[in-house]
């Protein structure tokens, strides 16, 4: 007869969990299964189009070398009454092929850099701000109300209470809503507030070619996107943050904009009836606070 | 150490007690022989056979991880029911133990068998013969390092068997993950251990490091000027100097950590620290050692080429200060590593930049190998074979590393399975094929007989093809979106399609940890039936092979005197094809100034 440990009745809890979770069918892939799934951001493309030309680079410089070494090793290959060729070696070749890499490798650092501060150039005015917030082992997310402003967030105030960690009084942060999937509308930016409640997490959309850490104590202000095609995908946490790590996901969809703004009345609706009941309606704010600070250079170490 | 300075010992063995072939030191017992022994040589191949043992426990956890991402939720077959129950429960691998895999996987990789195969083996054994030194600088220091590491690695394995299991964080330990034992299944003691182990390993890393660079800075034979030094050599020298500036940080974050965990400081934690103070640290350290772990491989490697394209090494010049540039360099790249972890954007900026530059001291390496074999006289032995696959491997490594290095490109790539087979072209098809080669080309000297070629033939062959089908699809699983370090990659939608490959990564990887069992019975047999090797079965230039195999108490009968640099070979106008560093140039011989 088995014993039934807590551990053991702990991992098959998880695993009937899993079972019995309702799954919103992600993008499922059937072709071009050896490269990059297809792109759904206007950055992600540009993403593509360095990667594409770094791999023809690559590919290239390895396929010359190769073919030369090959060649080199075949040719060159011990043959009775052929004696090694003595050299120490050639100054003229030396600075060649120091010259020519360095070339190739400042050109590479300049291009990368600029779609590099291009990606993370200020978002756009209109961009629709969400905040992400990780915790072991899910996500949390957080839209603006009627009122289109996000309330102000204090990263230490973060408990069970207070998911979101928002300061109290604060006006605007009354109706925004939450939800557990992403659910953004196609060819908007989206401007993201990545917080984490308990251990370094991180916001991680293949589809999107979008990687970003978030870091608990901090708020990482500098993630906007534009999703180019509606779709459903997994948001998945891509650093390591406990023994659930593997299953730290939630669902995204990019809609059309009529679909968002019905899934978007849905949810203020909701949230106004819980506010209600609450007994708890409050004017909105006037304050055009955006949550968090802005500046890249604040907050870094 | 006070009194360093009055006890080096001099090059030369002490003219009263001359060394006789094949050696006859005095009976030491077998205590003073081959535990606490104070010979170089034997606290070379101490560290060699602890870091083969080492070996198999690290490949073995590769198993285990490569299973559980095959067989998601399936029973280990045949050891399943040994794993200790905060790994695996009747055989199927829980998620946390998951992460204990590969956490340890790592750890014992790079701590216990890379650095000490090769640093500790091969830096022990050849740096005091190859310069014509008696023994090292410190030897009693050397013995105590040998002996660190082994506690080091004991303490790093027994955090399995403790309560909460063993250190489950990665290899890299971010913090607050790991220094926060409530966030991580409990794993205080596992990773205090961790912290201890490592702590105890980098005391052993700094003190041989000491030992080496004093040893070649002051016990050179009488010739051999720095620029007359085997590129193995040199490449230690300079691995030494980085473990010197490096591993004293990961010490002090290590022990950062560890009060972090056990007394309540908050060094890295969310409130009152700062979480990517611990990634600074680390990668302060991390990125210096993978240098730290390629640089040796690099040397051996230079080593090898010569003697079976019987050339010279192309650009000996440009291949020391290729090395001084990495090491210097290496120092200023560890933002690479954090692109995207929340570290200024600027910065990431200026860290892509070294770290393009840094690739080019790598290609010029490269090219000076190729430039090695080109209008040479190749013999494919074994050792060469696993020498010319590390130039391609290398090579492999090295390009898909400018990926990450463009920073763009890594917002896709970051801590995906590429960046997994990044890290494995590099340490094992670099670092590992380096050092196979190594032991297959100085195994006679070692032992006085020759390994096996034709299992050494079938090693290599077996190895280069499963390396290639194990860790070559990982890039596509990576550019497919596969994080590394998930338990189980078919609770994703877009992962399940990959998850063909993941079944056929993980076959590929049995196939690898198979060939390495004709190694290592390739290395046993051969230590009775090897044929018998002779002083210098190569035919090589540098003083090790002067010597007899293998070498005595003491190592040379008379100081050996240097007249020219490692690898005159094919000097025209000269019978041989080799000039041994100690022999004068025969009349008539057109050596080369350069």
């Amino acid at each position: 007869m088995m014993k039934i440990t807590l551990p053991k009745f702990l991992f098959f809890f998880v695993l009937v969990f899993l079972a019995v979770l309702p799954e919103v069918p992600a993008e499922v892939r059937d072709t071009n299964l050896y490269w990059a799934p297809e792109v759904a951001t206007a950055g992600g493309k540009k993403i593509d189009s360095l990667l594409n030309f770094i791999f023809y680079l690559t590919a290239a410089v390895f396929v010359l070398t190769q073919a030369v070494y090959i060649y080199y090793l075949v040719k060159y290959r011990k043959r009775p009454g052929v004696k090694a060729h003595y050299s120490h070696g050639n100054n003229k070749l030396e600075i060649i092929w120091t010259a020519i890499p360095t070339a190739i490798f400042l050109g590479l650092v300049i291009f990368s850099n600029r779609l590099w501060g291009e990606l993370h150039s200020e978002p756009p005015a209109d961009a629709m701000k969400i905040d992400v917030v990780s915790y072991q082992f899910g996500w949390d997310l957080r839209y603006s109300g009627a009122d289109e402003q996000l309330g102000k967030v204090d990263v230490s105030t973060y408990s069970m209470d207070n998911k979101f960690g928002l300061v109290e009084g604060d006006q605007a942060g009354l109706d925004d809503f939450s939800s557990t999937e992403l659910v953004i509308p196609v060819n908007r930016p989206v401007h993201l507030y990545l917080h984490s409640r308990d251990v370094i997490h991180s916001f991680y959309v293949p589809e999107f070619r979008l990687y970003q850490a978030a870091v608990p104590g901090r708020t990482i202000a500098w993630v906007w996107f534009e999703p180019i095609r509606t779709g459903n995908f997994e948001l998945a946490c891509s650093q390591i943050c406990g023994a659930g790590h593997y299953n730290m996901k939630a669902p995204i969809r990019v809609v059309s904009l009529e679909e968002f703004e019905k899934w978007k009345a849905g949810k203020i609706a909701a949230k106004a009836e819980e506010l209600q009941a609450l007994n708890a309606s409050l004017p909105p704010a006037k304050d055009p606070v955006a949550s968090t600070p802005r500046n890249l250079l604040q907050n870094n170490l | 150490m006070s009194t360093s300075a009055t006890t080096f010992v001099p090059a030369p063995a002490p003219a009263s007690d001359p060394l006789k072939e094949e050696g006859h030191h005095p009976k030491q017992g077998f205590f003073f022989t081959y535990i606490w022994s104070l010979d170089h040589k034997m606290i070379g191949l101490q560290y060699l056979w602890t870091s083969f043992f080492f070996l198999l426990i690290g490949g073995l956890l590769a198993m285990g991880i490569r299973f559980q991402l095959a067989y998601p939720g399936m029973e280990v077959p045949l050891i399943g029911a040994l794993l200790p129950s905060s790994v695996a429960i009747d055989g199927i691998i829980l998620p946390g133990g998951y992460n204990m895999l590969f956490t340890m996987h790592a750890t014992v990789m790079v701590f216990l068998v890379v650095m000490p195969l090769l640093i500790g083996g091969f830096g022990n054994y050849l740096i005091p013969l190859k310069i014509g030194a008696g023994d090292m600088a410190f030897p009693t220091l050397n013995a105590m390092s040998y002996w660190l590491y082994v506690v080091s690695g004991l303490v790093i394995l027994s955090s399995f068997f403790v309560d909460g299991g063993a250190a489950s964080s990665g290899w890299t330990a971010y913090a607050p993950l790991s220094s926060t034992a409530a966030y991580n299944n409990n794993t205080q003691i596992g990773q205090s251990l961790w912290c201890i182990g490592l702590f105890i390993n980098g005391l052993s890393s700094i003190a041989g490091a000491t030992n080496y660079v004093t040893t070649i800075v002051n016990m050179r034979a009488p010739g051999m000027t720095m620029f007359r030094l085997p590129l193995s050599v040199w490449s230690l020298f300079i691995t030494a100097w980085l473990l010197i500036f490096a591993v004293p940080v990961l010490s002090a974050a290590a022990a950062m950590l560890f009060t972090d965990l056990n007394f309540g400081t908050t060094f890295f934690a969310a409130q009152g620290g700062q979480p990517l103070l611990w990634q600074h640290l680390f990668w302060f350290f991390g990125h210096p050692e993978v240098y730290i772990m390629i640089l040796p491989a690099m040397g051996l490697v230079s080593e090898i080429l010569p003697v079976f394209a019987r050339k010279p090494i192309f650009g000996y010049k440009a291949m020391v200060w290729a090395m001084v540039a990495i090491g210097f360099l290496g120092f200023v790249v560890w933002g690479h590593h954090m692109f995207v972890s929340g570290m200024n954007l600027t910065l990431g900026a200026a860290f892509s930049v070294s770290t393009m530059i840094i690739a080019v001291p790598s290609a010029i390496k490269t090219f000076n190998w190729m430039g090695t074999v080109w209008r040479g006289s190749i013999t494919f032995t074994t050792p060469m074979l696993f020498a010319l696959a590390f130039v391609s491997m290398f090579v492999i490594g090295g390009l898909s590393g400018i990926f990450m290095a463009s920073t763009p490109v890594d917002l896709f790539v970051h801590n995906t399975y590429f960046i997994v087979a990044h890290i494995h072209y590099v340490l094992f098809g670099g670092s590992l094929f380096g050092a196979f080669a190594a032991i297959y080309f100085w195994y006679p000297k070692m032992f006085g007989r020759m390994m096996n070629e034709t299992l050494g033939k079938a090693h290599f062959f077996a190895t280069f093809l499963f390396f290639n089908l194990t860790f070559f699809p990982m890039h596509n699983l990576g550019l497919g979106g596969m994080m590394r370090r998930i338990a189980d990659p078919t609770v994703y939608e877009h992962l399940r399609a990959l998850q063909p490959i993941n079944v056929f990564v993980t076959w590929a990887a049995f196939g690898m940890g198979l060939a390495t069992f004709i190694f290592l019975w390739n290395f046993i047999w051969s230590l009775r039936h090897g044929k018998p090797a002779g002083r210098n079965p190569w035919n090589s230039t540098t003083l090790e092979w002067t010597v007899p195999s293998p070498p005595g108490h003491g190592n040379f009968e008379t100081t050996p005197v240097v007249y020219h640099g490692p690898y005159e070979y094919s000097v025209p106008g000269m019978k041989k094809d080799f000039l041994p560093q100690n022999e004068k140039a025969p009349e008539g011989a057109l050596l080369e100034v350069h």
